[in-house]
């Protein structure tokens, strides 16, 4: 029996001490939830119907482009209302043999019905590609934004039904407006010459004989005073054709323009590096045009033969210089993002919740364990140590799990105290109606713990099914009240019916004839 | 000590009376839900957008309203959230019924409403990277060299502003700059003369778009309808079936209550909200269970006794354990709806009524029903052998 009974209490040092283990220093071992370190918690989707669209008008652009130079420009080609496709009527001239070519060449991708003119639809395991394609791109450049940003711990995830969302999530973030432009930013940049300037729309249609050539298109730009102040607005008719894009920028670093304001400088790849230096080699004199997101930031005239860098300028704040540089270095998204959740917890609002939760614990537990020894008096005492243990080792599951502490969390801890002592409080009542039925001290524990063990662990199990459900379904923090209910019930049930009867049995081998049993 | 020593209370003498209580009690509730306020959604479930603001001193709540309602967003409702002395509201536009970032929209419109005075650097509504950039910038110590040269002088200010920030909630004024040891009188002085402080901080935002939102609702019903699913398979499988039925009738009794008490206080259902009415399903069926428990134990020792004084003395047996259990976890609800703090009131407010309302149906409630319906099949086994 006392080897038994050694052994018993060797499990419980070694559990304890393990638990201690895994849970001090709490601050570093006790991974923190969201809601409680502050951060931001963001599900972003993908809006891959963009880089359908841009495949589609690509399409379209090369079909324009090897019928007119044929010389059989189409009468009309546009874009389908879905999104996924266009219409084509060719010119009427236009020979059957010159559009099949077209079709063979430049339509693989997409299926063509043909009428009065033709209809082509992305074949739909394209478009399924070309979706799941620009999710992936899309959580790829989110990642690497996030990474050059230097956010520790970031989580960022695919997530949905149709797999087109993404979930980001950044614990310590002090300003969410700033991070939530960095994810945004699409930072398509292109470089593209400038045909004239005008400061409306008009004028510029005016002086290109009132139509829009089929080349070019119009995009607008800040006017900005000697200072920086936006004083207007003005427009730009530019080729569409651009020289080079984002996709041929080797680096980007915010750097200063001549007057020492903030601006983003920027290298080109080799191959960018050729294009850019046959350009501007043979275009000196003309203008250019900067555009990002499609919108002229600069439009500079080109001075000398440039081969490999350039500089984006205009109205950036520092902040802004480097965030765009980050960007532009991270690679543009390939399809726009929406934000569809969004919550931000504030560190004050975080760090408030964690004091008040620990104070709301704090009394919780000295209610309790205070009631219980006025109560039960010295078996008091054992239903306390094995509260306090059921704590701890709930503290040190937690942290072995790399399970998250979240505000419910801790509301599930403070719960589990309660819930907890229940145990005790069974088997107590137990021991008391066994001892008034004239049983002697030894008999009345054993059958206190034996029968009340049945209706412990059936009053347990039905708090963890419901607990079960809820971290089924439920989200983030809540997903942290499941845990930390289930883990503390599970081992109420250890401390309070192993450790509990661990030390009566200690009580009862100490003095052998034990007649009385302060309950 | 004892609180009841060898108690013989006739539970189930008056068990009309409670059944009859207890139907009026939830037809009250149902009326509430249905005919009544109903419910209010919080901004989990009906979605839109929710900012957490801690003002200065109490704003003027018509002032919000109205520049609010400008952005043309949709309808705006304040609350106050916490205890008042905190200035703490939560502001929100109602169900946009569209995606987007409408957050940053409101936080717009509420700093250009309340915070006349535009400036580069606003200390309550930035983060360390725009403070210390702002200080960079303007050079107060003349540190000189570089950009990010003056960056490193001043990065260890700027986060012990925020820092101070973090504790306090909001920066009163320049005043409260005397607290952060680490700033240099310069750049105090220069702080204190150019920064705006402003009159607000935002504590948290929370935007729901209309697909998370239906999700979420989805989960929420999936995690309620087989929480209680899983009950009753869990008490069919353990007790015979009038006592199954008595568990079930006394778990939608609690629930049914809980909501009414929800419909009536017009506290918001969010998800939290739902994890207490769970927990609150698992409490009452906790405590049912260790009745029935005593009751089967009971019944195998008295063989002959009729039912009903099998049911009373099992009751009174472990009416002890059913006032101090309940009683501790009362106890500690309470602290936590106490001291707990404004984001899980709603929670502590939920089990406070529902442990209550849980331990009055285990007693008064499950098990009359499972007498009523015991002696229901009794009669009809009869009836059957006379036929």
């Amino acid at each position: 029996m006392q080897r038994k009974l050694m052994w018993r209490w060797v499990l419980i040092g070694v559990v304890t001490a393990a638990a201690i283990f895994f849970m001090w220093p709490a601050d570093k071992k006790i991974h923190l939830g969201l809601d409680l370190r502050g951060g931001i918690h963001l599900v972003l989707q993908v809006n891959t119907q963009d880089a359908v669209r841009a495949e589609v008008d690509d399409a379209m652009e090369r079909v324009r482009g090897d019928l007119s130079e044929k010389g059989f420009a189409p009468a009309l080609l546009q874009r389908l209302s879905a999104g996924d496709g266009f219409e084509l009527r060719p010119a009427p001239n236009t020979p059957a043999k010159t559009l099949d070519k077209v079709i063979d060449d430049r339509l693989l991708e997409f299926k063509v019905d043909r009428g009065v003119g033709l209809t082509a639809t992305l074949r739909p395991e394209v478009t399924r590609a070309i979706r799941d394609m620009a999710v992936r791109q899309g959580l790829e450049t989110i990642r690497n934004r996030i990474d050059q940003f230097g956010v520790a711990e970031p989580l960022i995830q695919r997530q949905g039904i149709e797999g087109d969302r993404i979930v980001v999530q950044l614990p310590g973030v002090d300003d969410p407006a700033r991070v939530k432009d960095l994810i945004r930013a699409t930072a398509f940049l292109e470089i593209k010459p400038v045909v004239t300037v005008a400061p409306t729309q008009e004028a510029l249609l005016a002086s290109s004989g009132g139509k829009l050539p089929e080349d070019s298109e119009i995009v607008s730009g800040d006017v900005e005073d000697l200072e920086g102040r936006i004083t207007g607005r003005e427009y730009y008719l530019l080729k569409k054709a651009s020289v080079v894009t984002g996709r041929d920028l080797r680096t980007a670093r915010r750097s200063q323009d001549t007057y020492g304001q903030p601006a983003v400088s920027f290298t080109l790849n080799p191959d960018g590096a050729t294009k850019f230096s046959a350009y501007t080699g043979a275009h000196i004199g003309d203008r250019m045009a900067i555009v990002l997101d499609n919108k002229v930031r600069s439009a500079p005239v080109i001075r000398g033969h440039i081969s490999d860098s350039g500089i984006i300028e205009g109205n950036f704040t520092v902040q802004g210089a480097e965030d765009l540089a980050l960007v532009l270095r991270a690679g543009a998204l390939p399809a726009s993002i929406t934000y569809l959740e969004e919550r931000t917890v504030g560190p004050s609002l975080g760090r408030d919740s964690v004091i008040r939760g620990l104070r709301a614990g704090l009394v919780g537990l000295i209610l309790v364990v205070v009631f219980m020894l006025f109560y039960y008096k010295g078996a008091g005492i054992n239903a306390d140590v094995a509260l306090i243990l059921n704590a701890v080792l709930l503290l040190g599951a937690i942290g072995v799990f790399k399970a998250t502490l979240t505000l419910p969390g801790i509301a599930g801890i403070i719960l589990t105290i309660g819930m907890a002592v229940d145990s005790n409080v069974l088997i107590f009542e137990r021991i008391r109606e066994e001892l008034r039925l004239g049983k002697t001290v030894r008999n009345a524990v054993d059958l206190g713990f034996q029968r009340a063990l049945s209706a412990i662990i059936d009053s347990n199990l039905t708090t963890i099914i419901s607990a079960l459900f809820l971290f089924q379904f439920g989200t983030g923090p809540i997903k942290g009240f499941a845990v930390t209910l289930t883990i503390g019930l599970t081992i109420s049930m250890f401390t309070a019916v192993f450790v509990s009867r661990s030390i009566f049995e200690v009580l009862l081998s100490r003095r052998a004839k034990l007649t009385t049993l302060s309950i | 000590m004892r609180f009841f020593h060898d108690t013989h209370i006739q539970f189930m003498k008056y068990r009309w009376h409670w059944i009859a209580i207890s139907t009026a009690l939830n037809l009250v509730a149902l009326g509430l839900i249905f005919f009544g306020p109903g419910f209010k959604y919080g901004v989990d479930f009906a979605g839109g957008t929710q900012l957490t603001v801690k003002f200065k001193s109490e704003p003027d709540l018509a002032r919000i309203r109205t520049s609010l309602e400008n952005l043309k967003l949709g309808a705006v409702t304040i609350q106050r959230f916490d205890e008042p002395e905190r200035h703490e509201l939560l502001i929100r536009l109602q169900n946009p019924g569209q995606e987007g970032d409408f957050s940053a929209r409101m936080m717009t419109a509420l700093d250009r409403e309340f915070n006349a005075q535009t400036a580069s650097m606003r200390l309550n509504l930035q983060g360390v990277d725009a403070v210390r950039d702002g200080l960079a910038q303007a050079d107060p110590d003349s540190v000189g060299g570089t950009f990010d040269n003056r960056r490193a002088h001043y990065e260890p200010m700027a986060s012990a502003i925020l820092n101070f920030r973090k504790e306090k909630g909001i920066l009163n004024g320049p005043a409260d700059l005397d607290g952060v040891k680490e700033l240099s009188s310069n750049a105090k002085r220069y702080l204190a003369d150019n920064a705006r402080f402003g009159n607000f901080s935002i504590l948290a935002a929370d935007n729901v778009g209309p697909a998370v939102g239906k999700d979420l609702r989805k989960k929420a019903s999936y995690a309620v309808g087989f929480s209680l699913l899983g009950m009753l398979v869990y008490i069919w499988l353990r007790f015979q079936f009038q006592y199954g039925v008595g568990a079930i009738v006394a778990l939608f009794h609690d629930t049914l209550i809980a909501l009414g008490v929800l419909s009536l206080t017009g506290r918001e259902i969010d998800i939290p909200t739902i994890a207490a009415l769970l927990t609150l399903v698992g409490y009452s069926v906790n405590d049912t269970v260790i009745i029935f428990d005593r009751i089967r134990e009971r019944v195998k020792l008295d063989r002959g006794k009729p039912l009903v004084e099998v049911m009373n003395s099992a009751i009174n047996q472990t009416l002890s354990r059913t006032v101090i259990t309940s009683g501790l976890t009362e106890l500690v609800v309470i602290a936590l709806f106490l001291f707990g703090g404004g984001v899980i009131n709603t929670f502590a407010f939920v089990l406070m009524f529902g442990i209550v309302v849980g331990t009055y149906s285990s007693v008064f409630i499950a098990s009359p029903i499972a007498l009523g319906v015991s002696n229901f099949l009794e009669k009809r086994k009869h009836a059957h052998r006379r036929r």
